[in-house]
C-alpha cells in the first residue's frame, strides 16, 4: 500500500510543479519554430513552452474549434483560416498596446482583407503560389502566365499541388474571376478550364511538390516559393517565375483562440517572435521570408535579394490573398471530386 | 488456482474495457454521426436524416467506390499471382532453408510502410535506379514513365500486401499431404489435373483467407497510390478525408465510413460463409 502511495505521489510531482510555473501552450506547424527560440523565451522570460504540432490547417481547425479554442494559447492559421476562425467567434482580440515589437512589421503584410486592422492575428512567415519550371526542358520565356500550363507541349509534365482552392485559383484567375470567387458559375467555369488541364498533369503533390521536379517526373508546374527555393539549391536549373496574372499570396499568422488560458502569457510569446532576432532565426530555419522587415537588415545580401523569397512589392500588390469561401467550399469539394473521378 | 482465475477475469475485463471504450464506442459514435444533419457552424446538427447514405450513390461518389473496389480486386488477384507460386516453393524447400525465406518475407515490414513506398519512389523515377540502369545498357533512349503511372500503384500496392497473401497460402500448402499427389500421378493425371483436382482444391482456404487479408487493408491504404499514382484519382480514403477536413462534412464523411464498414463486414461473412460450405464439404 504504502508503496503505491510513493509511486502516485512520483507521478504526481511534475505535474504540481507545471501548475506552479506561468506556461503558454502553443500549437504549430511541424518544423516551423526552430528550437533556440523557444528555449530563449523559457531563459528570458520564466514563462514555459508547451510545444504541441500539426501537419494541415485542416487538422488544427477541426481540433481548435472542437475544444472551444481552450487548450491552446497561440496558434498560426494560414490566411483564409485566420478569417473563417474570425468569422466563427473562435479568435480572441489582440491587444497591441502589449506588443512593443509590433513596429517591426512589414507594412505590406499588415491590414488585409483576411483580417482588417490585424484586430485578430499577427504576421508570422509568409509566400506564395506561382510558376515552377526546369530550364533545361522549358525555355524560360514561355513560362509568364498561369495560362503557359495549358500549353501542348507540356503533356503529361506537370505537378499541381494536392490543393482544391489553389488548383481552382488558378482556373479563376485565368477567366478573370478572384480565387475567392463563391458564384458557382465562375466555380464551374474554372472547373471546364482546369479539367482541360488534366491531360498534362503529371502528379497532384500533397507531401512536397519539389519532388517530381527533382525527380525529373514533371518540367513544370505549380510551387511554394520556399520549396521552390529549396529545389533549386538542389537543382539550378529549377526557376520560379511569377505569372504576369498574379501570383496566390498566403500568409501564416499567430492567433490567440478566444477560450485562451493564458492570454497575458500568449501575448508575451507573440511580442518574444516578433523580435527582430528572433524573426531572423526563424527564417533561416523554415526558409520562407519573415514578416518582420527590420530583421531583413540582419540578413545576409544573398537571401535578402532573391525574388524567389522576397519578391519586388508591385509583384506582392497584383497578387491575392486566399480568403475563406464560407458554404462554397462544398462546391469547390464537388468539383474537385468530378475532376479526379473523370465524371 | 484461484488466483489464476483472478488474473484471467482481469485480464480479459481490461482488454474488453480496452476494445470498448476505444473502439466500440468511437465507431458508434461515427455510426450515430453519420444520421446527422450537417451544420457549418458546428460540424453536425442534431436531427436525423439519410440523405448522406442517398448521396453515396450518385454517380460521382458511387464512382469513387468502384474506383477503390477496382484496385483493391486488381491488387488480389496480382498478389494471389505472385503469392501462389511463392508459397508452394516455400513449402516445398527443404526444411533447414525455410526459417530464412519466411524471414525474408517478413523482415521488410518491419520498417514502416510509408518509408517503403519511398524507396520504390527512389527506384522507379525518371532519374532513379530502374531507369538508369536501362539507360545505361542502352535498352531504352529516354527515360521510361513508371513513376505516377497504374503499373508504379500496383507494384506499390502489391509490394506492401503480399505477405498477407503469402504467409495463409504457406500454411495450408505445407500441410497438404504429399501422399494425395502421388496417388493421383499414379492414377494417370497429368501435372496440370493434380493441381486443378487435388491442390487447388484443398488450398482453397489458404487462397481465400489471403484474398480478404489483403482485399481489405487494400481499400484503406489510400496513400500508396496517392504517392507513386500521383494522386490523379480519389479512392475512398481521400474522399472520407476530404469530407471530414475539406468540406468540413462530418456527418457525409461518417456515412461514408459507414459504408466502406459494411462492404468490409460482408465480404468477412461471404468468407465465413464459403469456409463453412467448404469444411462441410470436406467432411462428407
Amino acid at each position: 500500500m504504502k508503496k503505491w502511495m510513493i509511486f502516485i505521489c512520483i507521478l504526481l510531482l511534475p505535474a504540481a510543479v507545471l501548475a506552479a510555473k506561468p506556461s503558454v501552450y502553443v500549437y504549430n506547424w511541424t518544423e516551423y519554430m526552430p528550437d533556440e527560440v523557444l528555449s530563449a523565451f523559457q531563459k528570458e522570460t520564466g514563462i514555459k513552452v508547451v510545444y504541441s504540432t500539426y501537419e494541415s490547417n485542416e487538422s488544427m481547425y477541426a481540433k481548435v474549434k472542437l475544444v472551444k479554442g481552450k487548450g491552446y494559447d497561440v496558434v498560426f492559421p494560414s490566411t483564409y483560416f485566420v478569417h473563417k476562425m474570425r468569422n466563427q467567434g473562435l479568435l480572441a482580440p489582440i491587444d497591441r498596446s502589449k506588443l512593443t515589437n509590433f513596429k517591426h512589421l512589414d507594412p505590406m503584410l499588415l491590414d488585409k482583407p483576411y483580417d482588417p486592422g490585424n484586430r485578430y492575428s499577427i504576421p508570422y512567415v509568409w509566400g506564395s503560389t506561382a510558376l515552377a519550371y526546369n530550364a533545361d526542358h522549358v525555355t524560360p520565356g514561355q513560362m509568364t502566365s498561369w495560362k503557359d500550363l495549358w500549353r501542348p507541349e507540356l503533356k503529361n509534365r506537370l505537378v499541381m499541388n494536392d490543393d482544391l482552392r489553389e488548383v481552382f485559383g488558378i482556373g479563376l484567375i485565368i477567366n478573370g474571376y478572384s480565387v475567392n470567387d463563391t458564384n458557382p458559375d465562375h466555380i464551374r467555369t474554372a472547373f471546364e478550364s482546369v479539367k482541360k488541364l488534366m491531360p498534362n498533369i503529371r502528379v497532384f503533390s500533397g507531401d512536397s511538390p519539389k519532388q517530381p521536379l527533382l525527380n525529373l517526373e514533371a518540367h513544370a508546374g505549380m510551387i511554394w516559393n520556399g520549396e521552390a527555393y529549396m529545389a533549386a539549391e538542389e537543382y539550378p536549373a529549377i526557376r520560379y517565375a511569377y505569372p504576369k496574372e498574379g501570383a496566390i499570396f498566403w500568409v501564416d499568422s499567430m492567433v490567440i483562440p478566444k477560450n485562451a488560458k493564458n492570454k497575458d502569457a500568449a501575448h508575451r510569446f507573440i511580442d518574444f517572435i516578433l523580435k527582430p532576432e528572433m524573426a531572423k532565426l526563424i527564417c533561416e530555419y523554415v526558409g520562407y521570408a519573415p514578416a518582420n522587415r527590420t530583421a531583413l537588415d540582419l540578413m545576409d545580401r544573398s537571401l535578402k535579394d532573391n525574388p524567389m523569397i522576397f519578391p519586388d512589392p508591385s509583384v506582392v500588390k497584383k497578387g491575392e490573398f486566399q480568403m475563406d469561401v464560407g458554404e462554397a467550399i462544398l462546391v469547390y469539394e464537388r468539383y474537385w471530386e468530378r475532376l479526379k473521378t473523370g465524371l | 488456482m484461484n488466483e489464476n482465475k483472478g488474473f484471467k477475469n482481469t485480464a480479459i475485463t481490461v482488454n474488453m474495457l480496452w476494445i470498448c471504450l476505444f473502439v466500440l464506442v468511437p465507431n458508434l459514435i461515427v455510426v450515430v454521426i453519420s444520421f446527422l444533419e450537417r451544420d457549418p457552424a458546428g460540424f453536425f446538427r442534431w436531427e436525423p436524416t439519410i440523405s448522406h447514405y442517398i448521396d453515396l450513390f450518385d454517380p460521382v461518389n458511387a464512382r469513387v467506390f468502384t474506383h477503390s473496389l477496382s484496385y483493391s480486386f486488381g491488387t488480389t488477384l496480382l498478389t494471389l499471382a505472385v503469392g501462389y507460386p511463392f508459397g508452394w516453393f516455400l513449402s516445398r524447400v527443404g526444411r533447414r532453408r525455410r526459417p530464412l525465406l519466411l524471414m525474408l518475407v517478413i523482415v521488410p515490414f518491419w520498417t514502416s510502410s510509408l518509408i517503403r513506398t519511398y524507396a520504390l519512389v527512389i527506384l522507379m523515377k525518371a532519374n532513379g535506379v530502374i531507369n538508369s540502369l536501362l539507360l545505361t545498357l542502352g535498352l531504352v533512349k529516354g527515360p521510361v514513365s513508371i513513376l505516377y503511372t497504374d503499373v508504379a500503384v500496383y507494384v506499390g500496392l502489391v509490394y506492401s500486401l503480399l505477405p498477407f497473401m503469402i504467409l495463409p497460402l504457406y500454411a495450408v500448402l505445407e500441410k497438404l499431404d504429399t501422399r494425395l499427389l502421388e496417388a493421383a500421378r499414379d492414377l494417370g493425371a497429368t501435372r496440370v489435373q493434380v493441381f486443378m483436382k487435388v491442390v487447388l482444391p484443398l488450398s482453397l482456404p489458404g487462397v481465400m483467407a489471403g484474398s480478404i487479408m489483403v482485399f481489405l487493408p487494400s481499400l484503406g491504404l489510400f496513400y500508396i497510390p496517392d504517392l507513386l499514382g500521383g494522386a490523379k484519382s480519389m479512392l475512398v480514403g481521400n474522399f472520407i478525408k476530404n469530407q471530414f477536413l475539406t468540406s468540413g462534412n462530418w456527418p457525409f464523411g461518417s456515412a461514408a465510413s459507414v459504408f466502406l464498414i459494411l462492404v468490409m463486414v460482408s465480404m468477412m461473412a461471404i468468407y465465413l460463409l464459403v469456409m463453412k460450405r467448404f469444411n462441410r464439404s470436406v467432411m462428407s
